[in-house]
């Protein structure tokens, strides 16, 4: 493509961010966190001249940046119950952010990872309500139950990205349109079913009944859940011929066709498994943070999109990617009514750490996609 | 006698790993036109690029007009009057011949603040008819054709005052007929003072337009010579290190039974126009077909229906004596179909893989590599290194990404890849389209080698004299039909190019196949 237009250095610098090995990457992601904090900090000083307080806790500013920071990365570390919130925010995000990372890398941009969690969520809540009063109450029953609605979380997404696969294999429609509508199909047709058929008594908001108490599993168990789905999804990437498969289909269709990949149906599969990866987070999120299907479900099948954009579409990525949204998640929680600074204003911050540490990878892929970098010809 | 144009004093350049100059001495005297020969990979570009100010030689100077320069990007290049116009074009399609020129260096009026179209017509017409240059300065860049684009990007550089134009491969891109053409503007310009160097693979664009030729061999200078004085074996020698012969021995072989067949084949094009109309022949084991024509009469749509890459609309394909019509692309590589396909960037390779992946493609459901469906990947990479050493890939490292390549060491990797997959038939689309003639002359022995293990082998090429010195039976293909089969080593010339016209000439020297029908 044609990049002449575009300055010398600054062409230069994409080269080298297109070069720019794992270590380099890591570093520059590092460097954009601090680089984050420091613009964030002035943005918090500044603020805090004009708010009103008793006493200025920072120079003649109300908000204290330090504190604000310390309360966003560390205090999360710091009490059991914000490091449960952070296990919790991180694991969800470790699920929804691989499943999107799976699309992508298959050159499909599922935006419905947040239907495909909301349907399975309901799957799981539907299964293990229904199978606690046939099992034995006790460990093994807990375990074969949270096995199985696991399972039925994993069908239920997988069955329902498979429909917009489908649509954009048999009838090129284009995957975000349908999936950002298929988002609004879920989330009404769980609001239908619960609150006709599934409703649980007495409540006056729109739930089911409560899981069996022995089919739920502590934050730490679902972390590890995470980290074993980090492993499996990067071997089978990179060490099958399916993630070959799929990771040709993704960079050059051309190149994939030749290699004898069936181009439909790759579509159908990755939609397929990405969508079954979004759904047993949805059933992680039932059994784990609430123990039901309630509606307000939270945001994280979107979250998911940046956590996987942040990574690079690639699981290690989402390794690190995760906990750093999981931590912020829990951090910002107790911003607001520890320090008195405003949410909105949390919310500037946070997104300014998402923003840096995007950036570089966004300028990366725009670098490549432009042809620049690649070394010695 | 004036100081040369250009002067590289050893100039060395060192990539981690490879050795891309080595100590490089060039001079390049004002006024002439100097060919930078070489293989694909010997260094050729990354010494333009370094006199370009792309890269930073690791040792050695630059010296301009016999002054000392130190470049650090190509604006210290261009403003030492410096201009490089790249294999691919530069240009912004959809704006005129002259926003293109002037892009980034346009007049202005009202004191800078506006562009002054005017006078940005007026220079870029005067400046284009000074050099005798045939192009309409307000035609959009895309509506005319890649010679014409080529002069625009060589306008490009004479408007911001280059005195020495680099041209990387400047006819990798053109018709024979555009080739002619831009050695009459090489001429036009040198004639006006200003200095040529182009880069090449090509002997007889050495030899034929070029004053003087230096020859690059792994990153030295093998030699610098008067292309008057030189002949185009003597070049091929410097560049190859070796002698290299230039006609192919093709040893009679024993032909078996028929290895490939298509019978009334009828292809569309992705408009539904039709492309290929009733095509029939067969290829037996251990026998080379060739198929010439001029491009875009249905030779590609032909291959793509063969290999399983798209569906014919009617008509039987076999492969020995199955019918493969309704196979996968998969399932036919599975039964010993191999593939070099015409476009290698876009097809034959995925450009970010390594070369490990890419040695992997079409083989990932392979026993050999993927057992189980997991890819053992260590035999994977002894496989690449395998193909990289065989065919001479350069740079020499599996973990190299095929966009890192010149196109013609990517066309080695492919051609490597496909042959050593022990196939029944080979389908081999320009199988050394942009390869050096060191390169072309072992391709064509391997493809030989395959001949004589009882390969059957169907070539497509656009290079007459490859199909003709390959090839046991000839047939040439015009508006999607065979116009006829003949004997490469009797059909002259003339009658080639009567048949690739759509005429069929009288006395032809016709064979008929091999004595194997195929049970239909």
């Amino acid at each position: 493509m044609n990049t002449d237009w575009l300055p010398d250095s600054v062409a230069k610098l994409l080269g080298r961010l297109v070069d720019a090995s794992a270590g380099e990457r890591l570093a520059v992601s590092v460097a954009a966190v601090v680089a984050s904090v420091l613009l964030g900090g002035v943005v918090t000083f500044v603020s805090g001249l004009f708010a009103e307080c008793a006493t200025p806790t920072f120079g003649p500013s109300c908000y204290n940046p330090l504190s604000v920071y310390y309360y966003l990365f560390l205090s999360p570390l710091t009490s059991s119950f914000s490091l449960s919130i952070m296990a919790e925010q991180t694991s969800l995000l470790l699920f929804t952010g691989l499943a999107v990372a799976v699309s992508f890398r298959a050159g499909l941009f599922n935006i419905g990872t947040q239907g495909q969690l909301v349907l399975g969520g309901l799957a799981a809540a539907l299964t293990a309500v229904a199978l606690g009063p046939v099992l034995p109450d006790g460990a093994i029953g807990g375990a074969i139950i949270a096995t199985v609605a696991m399972l039925a979380g994993a069908i239920v997404g997988g069955l329902f990205a498979a429909i917009p696969g489908a649509l954009k294999a048999y009838f090129d429609a284009n995957e975000v349109i349908t999936t950002i509508m298929l988002n609004f199909v879920a989330a009404d047709v769980a609001f239908f079913l619960v609150s006709t058929y599934f409703q649980k008594p007495g409540s006056g908001s729109i739930e089911t009944r409560d899981v069996p108490e022995a089919a739920t599993f502590s934050p730490v168990v679902a972390l590890l859940m995470g980290l074993v789905l980090v492993a499996a999804t990067t071997y089978l990437l990179w060490g099958t011929s399916f993630g070959y498969d799929l990771r040709t289909a993704g960079l050059q269709t051309e190149a994939a066709e030749y290699a004898g990949v069936d181009a439909k149906r790759m579509v159908v599969a990755s939609m397929t498994l990405s969508g079954a990866i979004g759904g047993a987070g949805g059933a992680v999120w039932v059994l784990m943070a609430v123990g039901r299907w309630v509606t307000g479900v939270p945001p994280l099948g979107f979250d998911g999109i940046t956590v996987s954009v942040l990574a690079s579409n690639n699981p290690l990525g989402v390794l690190l990617a995760g906990p750093l949204f999981g931590t912020m998640s829990a951090g910002s929680l107790s911003i607001d009514f520890q320090l008195g600074v405003p949410r909105q204003l949390v919310g500037v911050i946070r997104g300014l750490v998402i923003l840096f540490v995007a950036m570089p990878e966004f300028f990366r892929m725009l670098g490549a996609r432009w042809g620049l970098g690649g070394g010695v010809q | 006698m004036s100081a040369p144009a250009v002067e590289l004093r050893r100039i060395t350049k060192q990539f981690p790993g490879v050795l891309a100059n080595d100590e490089v001495d060039l001079t390049v005297e004002r006024g002439s036109v100097h060919a930078l020969l070489g293989e694909n990979g010997a260094g050729k570009t990354t010494l333009m690029n370094v006199l370009y100010g792309l890269y930073r030689p690791t040792s050695g100077t630059v010296v301009i007009d016999g002054h000392e320069r130190v470049f650090d990007s190509p604006r210290d290049a261009i403003d030492a009057g410096i201009g490089m116009i790249h294999q691919h074009f530069m240009l912004v399609e959809p704006m005129t011949v002259t926003q293109n020129v002037v892009l980034g260096n346009e007049p202005r009026k009202w004191g800078g603040l506006a562009i002054d179209r005017q006078r940005a017509r007026k220079e870029v017409s005067e400046l284009a008819e000074s050099y005798g240059f045939d192009v309409n300065p307000t035609a959009a860049v895309e509506d005319i054709s890649v010679g014409e684009q080529q002069r625009v990007e060589i306008l490009k550089a004479l408007y911001r005052g280059a005195d020495t134009l680099i041209l990387d491969e400047p006819t990798a891109v053109l018709t024979p007929q555009e080739i002619e053409e831009l050695f009459a503007v090489f001429e036009e310009l040198t004639d006006a003072g200003k200095t040529i160097i182009f880069i090449t693979h090509k002997l007889s664009e050495a030899t034929g337009a070029a004053d003087e030729v230096t020859v690059l061999r792994d990153g030295k200078n093998v030699g610098s010579v008067t292309a008057d004085d030189v002949t185009g074996e003597e070049l091929a020698e410097l560049m190859v290190g070796r002698e290299v012969l230039f006609d192919v021995e093709r040893p009679p072989v024993e032909t078996g039974n028929v290895g490939l067949a298509v019978r009334d084949l009828v292809v569309d094009d992705e408009r539904g126009v039709r492309a290929v109309d009733g095509v029939e022949f067969s290829v037996a084991e251990g026998e080379v077909l060739g198929i010439a024509g001029v491009d875009g009469n249905g030779q590609s749509e032909l291959i793509e229906a063969v290999t399983g890459i798209r569906s014919p609309a009617a008509g039987r394909v076999y492969l020995g004596n199955s019918e493969i019509t309704h196979r996968s692309r998969r399932q036919r590589i599975e039964s010993g179909m191999a593939y070099v396909p015409e476009d290698r960037q876009a097809r034959g390779l995925v450009m970010s893989y390594d070369l490990v992946e890419n040695g992997l493609l079409g083989s990932q459901h392979d026993g050999t590599f993927a057992p189980g469906g997991r890819i053992d990947w260590s035999g994977t990479e002894a496989h690449a290194a395998d193909i990289i050493d065989e065919y001479d890939v350069r740079p020499p490292e599996t973990g190299a990404t095929a966009k890192s390549l010149s196109g013609g060491n990517q066309q080695k990797f492919i051609v490597g890849r496909e042959f050593n997959r022990d196939p029944e038939a080979v389908v081999a689309a320009h199988p050394t389209r942009g390869v050096d003639v060191g390169s072309v002359e072992f391709i064509h022995e391997q493809l030989l080698g395959l001949r004589e293990t009882g390969t059957a082998v169907l070539l497509v090429s656009s290079k007459l004299d490859e199909v003709r010195s390959l090839s046991d039976r000839l047939a040439v293909m015009h508006d999607g039909e065979l116009m006829a089969v003949v004997n490469p080593d009797e059909v002259t010339e003339e009658q080639l190019g009567l048949l690739m016209a759509g005429e069929r000439p009288a006395e032809l020297p016709t064979v008929a196949a091999p004595e194997t029908e195929v049970e239909t």
